[in-house]
């Protein structure tokens, strides 16, 4: 058909404004072109947007650090509206370039948002602050679940309390697939195959190497060097067969070049979305579950604001319209009863518990291994 | 009271008209650079960032990211020519073929690109050079299943796309001040406009190529986001590897090495072009005249 | 039959338009073989247009260019055996004065060998005495030998005519005297037709067999320099080559060559034609025209020559010593002011002071009666 063949004016339009709107997501995108520090910089440098410390009540501004398209925009305005506190929102590309310019010093953020293998990384450095969780009225512990919390307390300190959780698998068009994949073996070997150009990794050794790694039925995690040299092997094989290693996978799967991606859940949520015929798979060996966290980083300026946006956003009515802005499942028990059914009922969002079983955190570990990201240059620069 | 000479006074607001572009230099440029240098003598932290140690391991480990210097080595030079190539003709028109009214209008034209983020001309690129943009018009001409995005090739035409009104402004320049005379001079002697063309205007524009290339070149070493959109994060250039160690697997002293030898890189090249052209002084005065 | 001698230019009719105007407007025009000729006009006569239709940079509206014989209407500058020295040289500011001389020599096909072209370039340099300059960068040069350096470039292809436009005007007093008399002696040496342009009469006369005269796109007159001088068609021409006065008058009967004038209330004059062009009808305003140096003075009007025909009466209102001659400005209470000169004689060459009455007159051949314009 012609017309599906060939991009229309209006279908440029359309991808311009979805940009424009930012629906498109840019999380790991700003990652790679460093924008995401560029507006931080930025944000820490201007002196007007340095907070101010309250004395009686609230006030001032709270700088807000965290991902694209990540909440509802009413409920921040409802904040700002209720305690006459600014929202200033920095959004990052990634974990690492977030703890880059937290080592470096003087971000004056307020409120971030690290996934659950940083935080024990931030601890060490001593860059966050022990939360008191008396002035998070709103988090009940006894609501969440126990995997979801436990990489945010240290030593039985609490460092970093749940915002949502998500899964890293892939999602294909099936208007193009027909082989209906199930597993990471059949992501690889239908990427060397007959789906050769259509298929997407990230530009992320986590996620990349992990899942090369669930090839062979390795540890997501696994830093073995024999197993991480099989898997570099694979990735090298597969390289020239892939349409592109890029996190911002959106555009590339919207527009049909590419076919299928390695995807997290909110990502494919929105995808599905818009395109029905785009499904989500999480690969049966199991591959990567993860929790972003709030916490307040040391040296915080308004912590007094930062405890009441947090708290805001925990609040179960708050947090349920949170998650039917960014379509990531809360680890809120008292959350998801707010959550529409129609959500509830999205296996992209919650899969099946089978296939929960056998996803692997993140740790530590693996995102700083050297060895890592050398292999992920090498597989870059073949 | 006794008078500021004149003298004095002239060497006074002298250091203070070179004073913003001095400090500017000293510490925008000069500090960063060094502390650069110093970073590649030391050692990565455990958890990422910089160690002091000194050590030329990182200098050692450059071989590491060869491939990403051969890529940037050979694309770099591949993108001036070929934006060269595509310049020259548009300047030459603008210069010589448009008539004046329109002239402005197309000068205009040639820079509004720049008013929109570079970003978003990218992703229009993107599409346009996906299956369903150029390869699908190709198509219909036969030419079936063919691949530009994610290619080196993608990368160039973004190359030539994104660097052209750098290209074309100072050899437009450099035509425009081109003394018409010369052409008449050049026919009346017995040479026909083509020869007129390889004899006295290519020639005297000369600098203005030599000055955009410049341009492009060192812009096109440095580049990390065009690879990454229109090359798929399958083109690896020294800007990419550098965001990797900087911001992925923050090993800033390994990525200062690779700065530094960037830097040395372009420091050689820069050189080697400056006494090009100063050698040939007949150049340089034409650019100056 | 006689045999012509083909002209190496020639205009016919030939019109240049630039929409509404004019800038050419039907000039028939012959540059005779080994001659040395200028146009001469203001600025925006047509002259510099004129040269750029020899040279082929523009092509005529109407009417035809020959060269030689041949019909080059139409054909592109570079295929045309003319060759061009610019105002300002227009020398390749990227090539040294070796290859700026041997550029038109490096476009023939097929290319002479390079031994040939060496050899051209050094009587080139020879001929416009820059032996050795070669090597030199064109713009290390003075403006004299960048000049020469112009001369040899278009002078080493052998023209059929060598086009000079404006070439002196950028040089100073001095030099460009120097230019003059070494233009003259290279054109005689090789012979070949030079046509210069200028808008200074002097250069015009001193250094040119013949002289076009050019107004309005138009060509007024065409002639010897001393033609132009005794003989001027119009009042313009008098005017434009050397210093004239000129009073207004009605032509009366002619007799015997002469004719009579009424000038201003009631005065009577007697003057000639010019020999260029046809006597004035009776009754025809005219112009009088008379030379500053052909008008007598004296103290009293019996002391005026014999052939004085007409006598007056004027004042010294200034006067300017010249060396051997003096320049006097006097009134006439109808005439006018008008300009004497008169040469030295003996010790009493500043025989009038200002404010002084003074007779005044001339004889009847120094008066041309012109018709106005």
């Amino acid at each position: 058909m012609a017309d599906d063949k060939i991009i229309t004016p209006q279908k440029f339009i359309e991808e311009l404004r979805r940009f424009q709107k930012g629906s498109v997501t840019r999380r790991h995108f700003l990652g790679v072109t460093g924008l995401g520090v560029a507006t931080a910089v930025l944000g820490g440098a201007m002196p007007g947007l340095k907070p101010r410390k309250a004395y009686a009540a609230l006030s001032g501004t709270v700088n807000l650090t965290t991902w694209p398209n990540y909440h509802n925009q009413e409920n921040l305005d409802a904040f700002t509206k209720k305690t006459g506190v600014t929202i200033n929102m920095n959004v990052f590309g990634s974990n690492e370039e977030m703890l880059a310019k937290l080592q470096a010093g003087s971000t004056g953020w307020d409120v971030f948002v690290p996934t659950n293998y940083t935080i024990s990384t931030y601890k060490g450095l001593d860059l966050i602050e022990p939360l008191d969780l008396k002035l998070l009225p709103n988090y009940d512990v006894a609501s969440q679940d126990q995997r979801f919390t436990s990489e945010g307390t240290i030593d039985g300190t609490v460092y970093a309390v749940p915002k949502n959780w998500g899964t890293t698998g892939f999602v294909i068009n099936t208007k193009n697939v027909t082989q209906n994949p199930t597993s990471w073996k059949e992501f690889w070997d239908l990427t060397k195959g007959p789906l050769s150009g259509r298929v997407m990794v990230h530009d992320y050794q986590l996620t990349t190497i992990g899942n090369a790694l669930k090839y062979f039925g390795y540890s997501f995690n696994s830093n073995d060097e024999k197993q991480l040299a099989e898997a570099e092997k694979l990735m090298l094989e597969a390289k020239p067969h892939l349409f592109a290693i890029n996190s911002d996978y959106q555009p590339s799967m919207r527009n049909g070049d590419a076919w299928v991606s390695v995807a997290w859940t909110g990502d494919a949520t929105q995808l599905h979305r818009d395109l029905p015929e785009i499904q989500y798979v999480l690969g049966k060996e199991g591959g990567e579950i993860w929790t972003d966290y709030f916490a307040i980083p040391k040296g915080a300026a308004n912590k007094d604001a930062a405890y009441a946006l947090i708290d805001w956003l925990l609040t179960p009515e708050i947090n349920a319209k949170e998650v039917q802005a960014h379509g990531y499942p809360s680890t809120d028990a008292r959350t998801n009863k707010l959550v529409s059914k129609e959500m509830l009922e999205n296996p992209i969002l919650y899969p099946a518990k089978d296939l929960l079983t056998n996803l692997e955190f993140g740790a530590a570990a693996t995102l700083t291994n050297p060895l890592r990201a050398e292999i992920m240059a090498r597989f870059k620069s073949a | 009271m006794p008078q500021l000479a004149p003298i004095s006074r002239s060497k006074t607001v002298t250091a203070l008209l070179v004073a913003p572009a001095g400090l500017f230099f000293f510490f925008l440029l000069v500090l960063p650079l060094i502390v650069v240098v110093i970073y590649s003598f030391g050692a990565r932290a455990d958890a990422g960032g910089y160690a002091p140690a000194f050590t030329l391991d990182n200098y050692a480990n450059l071989p590491a990211r060869g491939q990403a210097f051969f890529n940037t080595l050979t694309l770099a030079p591949l993108g001036t020519l070929l934006t060269a190539l595509f310049a020259y003709p548009l300047a030459y028109f603008l210069a010589v073929k448009a008539s004046p009214k329109s002239r402005t209008l197309l000068l205009v034209l040639v820079i509004v690109p720049f008013w929109t983020s570079q970003l978003l001309r990218y992703y229009a690129w993107i599409m346009i050079l996906g299956s369903k943009g150029i390869p699908s018009w190709l198509a219909y001409l036969g030419i079936s299943d063919l691949r530009i995005i994610n290619t080196p090739w993608a990368v160039l035409i973004g190359a030539v796309y994104g660097f052209l009104p750098l290209m074309v402004l100072p050899i437009y320049v450099s035509l425009e001040k081109l003394d018409k005379r010369l052409l008449e001079a050049s026919a009346d002697l017995g040479a026909n406009s083509w020869r007129s063309f390889l004899q006295v205007t290519l020639p005297l524009s000369l600098p203005g190529v030599a000055t955009g290339s410049m341009l492009v070149f060192i812009l096109l070493m440095g580049e990390y986001i065009l690879p990454q959109l229109l090359g798929g994060g399958k083109v690896f250039f020294i800007g990419n590897a550098l965001v990797d160690l900087f911001l992925q697997s923050r090993n800033w002293p390994f990525g200062a090495a690779v700065s530094t030898a960037l830097v040395a890189i372009m420091f050689v090249t820069i050189v080697i072009y400056m006494r090009f052209v100063l050698s040939r002084g007949d150049v340089r005065r034409a650019a100056l005249v | 039959m006689t045999q012509t001698i083909v002209p190496d230019i020639s205009f016919r009719a030939v019109s240049k338009r630039y929409g509404e105007v004019r800038a050419v407007d039907r000039v028939d025009l012959d540059l005779p073989k080994g001659s040395f000729v200028s146009l001469l006009g203001p600025s925006g006569c047509g002259k510099t247009t004129c040269l750029r239709m020899m040279a082929g940079f523009e092509q005529p509206s109407e009417g035809e260019v020959f060269i030689r014989g041949d019909n080059v209407t139409g054909v592109p500058a570079y295929k045309r055996p003319v060759n061009m020295v610019f105002q300002h040289y227009a020398l390749f500011p990227h090539l040294n004065v070796a290859d700026n001389v041997s550029y038109g020599l490096r476009q023939r096909s097929p290319k002479p060998p390079r031994e040939a072209v060496a050899k051209a370039v050094d009587e080139a340099l020879a001929m416009v005495r820059l032996q050795g300059y070669g090597q030199r960068r064109t713009w290390e040069l003075s403006g004299g030998q960048q000049q020469r350096v112009a001369l040899a470039r278009a002078l080493i292809n052998r023209p059929a005519v060598l086009l000079l436009d404006e070439p002196l005007a950028a040089l100073d007093r001095k030099l460009r005297h120097d230019m003059q008399i070494e233009l003259q002696n290279l054109q005689r040496n090789v012979g070949i037709t030079f046509l210069l342009v200028t808008h200074d009469q002097e250069e015009a006369l001193s250094m040119s067999d013949r002289v076009c005269i050019m107004k309005d796109g138009r060509l007024v007159q065409t002639g010897t320099p001393r033609e132009l001088y005794d003989e001027p068609v119009n009042g313009y021409v008098a005017d434009f080559v050397g210093k004239s006065n000129f009073f207004a008058g009605i032509a009366g009967n002619a007799r015997s060559g002469l004719i009579d004038v009424a000038l201003a209330d009631g005065m009577k004059a007697t003057g000639r034609a010019s020999r260029s062009t046809v006597s004035p009808e009776a009754g025809e305003a005219v112009l009088v025209s008379v030379r500053p140096e052909q008008i007598r003075l004296a103290a009293a009007e019996t002391d005026l020559p014999n052939q004085v025909a007409f006598r007056t009466q004027a004042k010294v209102l200034n006067r300017i010593f010249l060396g051997e001659q003096t320049e006097y400005l006097v009134a006439h209470e109808k005439l006018g002011e008008f300009m004497v000169r008169s040469p030295r004689q003996g010790n009493q060459a500043l025989a009038f002071e200002i404010g002084d009455r003074v007779a005044v007159g001339w004889p009847p051949d120094a008066a041309l009666i012109l018709a106005k314009d």
